[in-house]
């Protein structure tokens, strides 16, 4: 069994601004939000900076329970997931709550938490022999990573399928991916797509600084984050949260919802090389964007944009450039490719549900959100990446597409008013 | 991929890293001789805490079954996973690696508390030493995907790749999420959980557990559908399943051991155990509706058996409800009372179970469980011998989940 | 202040400890202008060897170290950055 499946409401909690609107905004104004860190005291690191969400649970009317005991990334993840039920005007009440799913993805999940809960109990580092006592009542919601969709699932009753997806960074993209079978296949018929992280946090930072893998622009926060620019030097850590709901077409049409798009195939292919490295020939990266194609039967030259993994380190940047050279041919020379964590940054997980949301948002508004910071061309990337200002097009098909460690390579089509569907 | 007949999932591998075991052999040795090895736990740093008993995997030799270069970037928990994956794919005839085609095997694993101890040595350089003292394997060993990162490494596997990070329940989503790429062309998934929850911060962690047995005595600590029931006890471990297209294994003239034949799966949310009995029944239902299998056809079901008492009611009045009059006359056990919860390991070491017992004719038995006071058919003390076609493996997590999967035994479903 | 230069015994101890590498001292002698990739030494395992020196050392090692491509051009690298610094 295929079904169609429509994206019938999205939200969004990200570095500049709360709510797919301010997000937008900052996307379309190709604006950056990466600063200094100030979520704790970064001295003594190698990368200092990173995109923050200045983030008020209070002003979101967050549940109590949640804004005094849930983790960050949850609180980020109810907000998001809020706002896209609301957006999508689905009333939950009304529907038949078993087929109701939810699928989230992240990178991280309570890592923050068991940090700040860790130092408690060793003194400090102290200790292996750590003392439980010093340990907070709610420490178990932090080690259990299906915390993150069992909260949203509790938010909005819904006792269908409910799964957290962990696969590095292409959580969000697999946990669209995860969704959007479990609704086609006919497991649900509304599921809850999305991801969150908030891995701003001491060992986060330093394990990523560990392997250089971050940029050290500490001077210059604001044009830190460089993807494709021949000057990158790392990506930069962020935060945040990004939730669709996504519908049976059928059943959206049904109630009169409003669809953005339709997301038109997903695929995911390991790469079996190494778990933080990656190619110069993006084979398998391209093996998921040909898949995705094959399942919408797209022809590859009807590609509009492609919202890149785009990270900002010189493996991944020339890695995905060979990627979509290969699956779009010549075509890939006339397709737009730009990467928005050079102004939201890098939050692991999240950020594939994040850019889905950008792409559903490029889609509505037919604007391809531009690279920031993209001054000088590297010859081993040489697409379009849309430097520094966002530019009207029409867009009708769209790719997503990411990397995680772990090998992991993903690819989301979304197809708009006009663009192909099965 | 359109154009393939959808395949069905056979089971042609099993591999098992369990505290009573590391070879399937013994692990069926040992499950049908209902032998329980729940015991103080010994991991360094953990004497102190009250938390005292566990499954401990205790004979496995990491270091015989993984090169080096993989074992110092690596915690226990994908040690085990790895090796249990080697086993499996052994077990399927698939272990000289270098596949013909790498995009026809995916890896897919179920995860519920990722490298603890590989962590914890980590934090405690940072926050003792420094963050300059933070090794490079940090960023690739804490993290929940790094087994299934880690064995399409070391196999060559670019197929579909996934993770389920999940509570128990999600040990039988991840197993089915595999069935489900093979229907969709993948020609085999390796599949499956193995955990190691038994690091001193990780154990703090689940303390907070309201549901964790604290009982000092390894013989009276995890007894489900008893009134003494006081909880569940935590174990390590896991298992790896090789899952296949049918018709590719039948082509390569490899065993098929069973199939996975249908899955569901709902939320109830958490510690609500009570309504447990519903999402339950209904996973029941929804899995032996993709099976095409009527309720008179299960002849031995794995129970959650989690050991709390409304959990325990909640389970046998979900298998009432789900399959009738039948529910109660059913072969029901739960070898995991001898070896304790692995969390999402837990159903996959039940489902390497539930295979082991269709292929040998016999329901092992439940271990340190004598006196039932929910009407099941609980098998106790000794194995009780049984044709058995189709199993049914039931799992429910702690933050909420239910699933139910159905197998059929291999020899019976060749058409 | 004493110069301690990095020898090649080390070396192989490094890589035994920091990436599970076994290489017998001798070998990486006469290999010295071998890759490190064909010892299965990868760059994690490389940045993992420059992190315990820069530590044991307490001195950041050049963002070359961790480019090396063998381990006589490695060792040439730490040393002359070791004696620089002395």
């Amino acid at each position: 069994m295929t079904r169609r499946v429509a994206v019938t409401g999205i939200g969004v909690v990200a570095p500049g601004g709360t709510g797919a609107a301010a997000f937008w905004d900052l996307l379309a104004g190709g604006r950056t939000a990466t600063r200094g860190i100030t979520l704790f005291d970064p001295a003594g690191l190698r990368s200092r900076i990173a995109a923050e969400c200045d983030f008020d649970p209070l002003a979101h009317g967050l549940d109590p329970e949640l804004r005094d005991h849930a983790d960050r990334y949850i609180q980020f993840a109810a907000v998001a997931a809020e706002e896209a039920v609301s957006d999508s005007g689905l009333d939950t009440g009304q529907e038949d709550p078993w087929r109701i799913g939810v699928s989230l993805g992240s990178a991280v999940g309570g890592t923050t938490r068991l940090e700040h809960d860790y130092v408690l109990v060793s003194e400090g580092g102290q200790r292996w022999d750590v003392d439980h006592r010093a340990a907070e009542p709610q420490l178990h919601l932090a080690f259990s990573p299906s915390t993150l969709a069992s909260v949203v699932a509790e938010q909005f009753g819904a006792k269908g399928p409910v799964q957290t997806v962990s696969t590095g960074c292409t959580s969000g993209l697999d946990a669209v991916g995860y969704a959007f079978h479990t609704v086609a296949e006919g497991r649900a018929d509304v599921c809850m797509a999305g991801a969150s992280d908030s891995p701003i946090s001491p060992i986060t930072m330093a394990c990523f600084d560990a392997i250089k893998a971050t940029s050290p622009n500490n001077d210059d926060p604001e044009h830190a984050s460089r993807p494709f620019d021949a000057h990158r030097n790392g990506f930069v850590m962020g935060e945040g949260a990004a939730v669709l709901v996504l519908e049976e077409y059928e059943h959206a049409r049904a109630r009169g919802a409003h669809v953005y798009c339709e997301i038109g195939g997903y695929a995911t292919y390991g790469n079996a090389y190494h778990m933080t490295g990656l190619t110069g020939e993006g084979l398998e990266m391209a093996r998921a964007i040909d898949t995705t194609l094959d399942q919408a039967r797209l022809d590859p030259t009807l590609i509009d944009y492609v919202n890149a993994h785009g990270s900002g380190t010189r493996q991944n940047d020339r890695h995905e450039t060979a990627a979509v050279k290969r699956s779009l041919g010549a075509h890939a020379y006339d397709t737009p490719m730009s990467s928005i964590k050079s102004m939201v940054g890098h939050s692991l997980g999240a950020i594939g549900a994040i850019e889905v949301v950008a792409c559903v948002l490029a889609i509505t508004h037919q604007v391809v959100p531009p690279t920031a910071n993209y001054e000088t061309p590297d010859p081993e990337c040489d697409l379009d990446y849309v430097p520094r200002t966002a530019r009207p097009r029409k867009l009708r098909n769209v790719l997503s597409v990411g990397s995680g460690f772990g090998g992991f390579q993903s690819a989301v089509l979304l197809t708009g008013p006009g663009g192909r569907t099965r | 991929m359109s154009t393939q007949r959808p395949g069905r999932a056979a089971v042609t591998g099993i591999g098992v890293i369990a505290p009573n075991a590391t070879r399937v052999d013994a692990y069926w040795k040992s499950l049908r001789e209902g032998l329980g090895v729940l015991d103080r736990i010994t991991r360094e740093g953990c004497d102190h805490l009250p938390l005292r008993v566990a499954g401990e995997v205790r004979d496995f030799d990491a270091a015989a079954l993984i090169e080096e270069r993989f074992l110092v970037q690596t915690d226990r928990f994908s040690h085990f996973a790895m090796a249990a994956a080697a086993l499996a794919l052994d077990d399927a005839g698939l272990g000289s690696g270098d596949p013909a085609d790498p995009y026809s095997i995916g890896v897919v694993t179920a995860a519920g508390s990722g490298g603890g101890e590989f962590g914890q040595r980590e934090l405690q350089k940072l926050w003792g030493q420094g963050s300059k003292f933070v090794g490079p394997y940090q960023s690739i060993a804490w993290f929940y995907a790094a087994s299934t990162g880690q064995i399409s490494i070391r196999g060559g596997f670019k197929g579909p790749c996934g993770v389920v990070a999940s509570d128990e329940a999600g040990g039988l989503d991840a197993v089915a999420h595999a069935a489900r790429a093979v229907g969709r062309g993948t020609g085999a998934v390796v599949v499956g959980a193995a955990e190691a929850p038994l690091a001193p911060y990780s154990m703090v962690c689940q303390l907070g557990y309201p549901d964790l047995s604290t009982v000092e005595e390894p013989d009276r600590a995890y007894r489900p559908f008893t009134r003494a029931a006081c909880g569940f006890v935590p174990a390590e471990g896991g298992a790896m399943l090789v899952v296949e297209d049918e018709a590719q294994a039948r082509d390569r003239g490899t065993a098929v051991r069973a199939v996975v034949a249908g899955h569901a799966a709902t939320f109830t949310g958490a510690s609500r155990w009570e309504q447990s009995r519903e999402g339950l029944a209904r996973a029941i239902r929804g899995a032996l509706d993709e099976a095409g299998c009527a309720p008179e056809e299960i002849d031995v079901v794995f129970a959650d058996a989690l050991g709390v008492p409304e959990a325990d009611r909640a389970e046998a009045l979900a298998i009432a409800d789900a399959l009738g009059a039948h529910g109660t006359r059913v072969p029901v056990t739960a070898p995991k009372t001898g070896i304790g919860r692995a969390y999402c390991g837990a159903p996959l070491l039940d489902i390497a179970a539930a295979v082991l017992a269709m292929e040998h004719g016999q329901v092992p038995p439940t271990p340190n469980v004598f006196d039932i006071c929910h009407d099941l058919d609980l098998v106790m003390s000794r194995a009780r011998p049984a044709e058995l076609r189709t199993a049914l493996v039931l799992s429910r997590g702690l933050m909420g989940s239910n699933a139910a999967l159905v197998l059929r035994r291999g020899g019976d479903c060749a058409r | 202040m004493i110069t301690t230069e990095v020898t090649l015994d080390e070396l192989a101890t490094l890589m035994k400890k920091a990436a599970g590498i076994t290489v017998d001292p001798k070998e990486l002698k006469q290999a010295a202008d071998t890759p490190f990739a064909s010892f299965g030494l990868d760059s994690l395992g490389l940045l993992g060897i420059v992190g315990e020196l820069e530590n044991r050392y307490s001195r950041p090692l050049p963002p070359d170290a961790e480019r090396c491509k063998t381990p006589r051009e490695f060792l040439d690298l730490v040393n002359n950055t070791l004696k620089a610094g002395a």
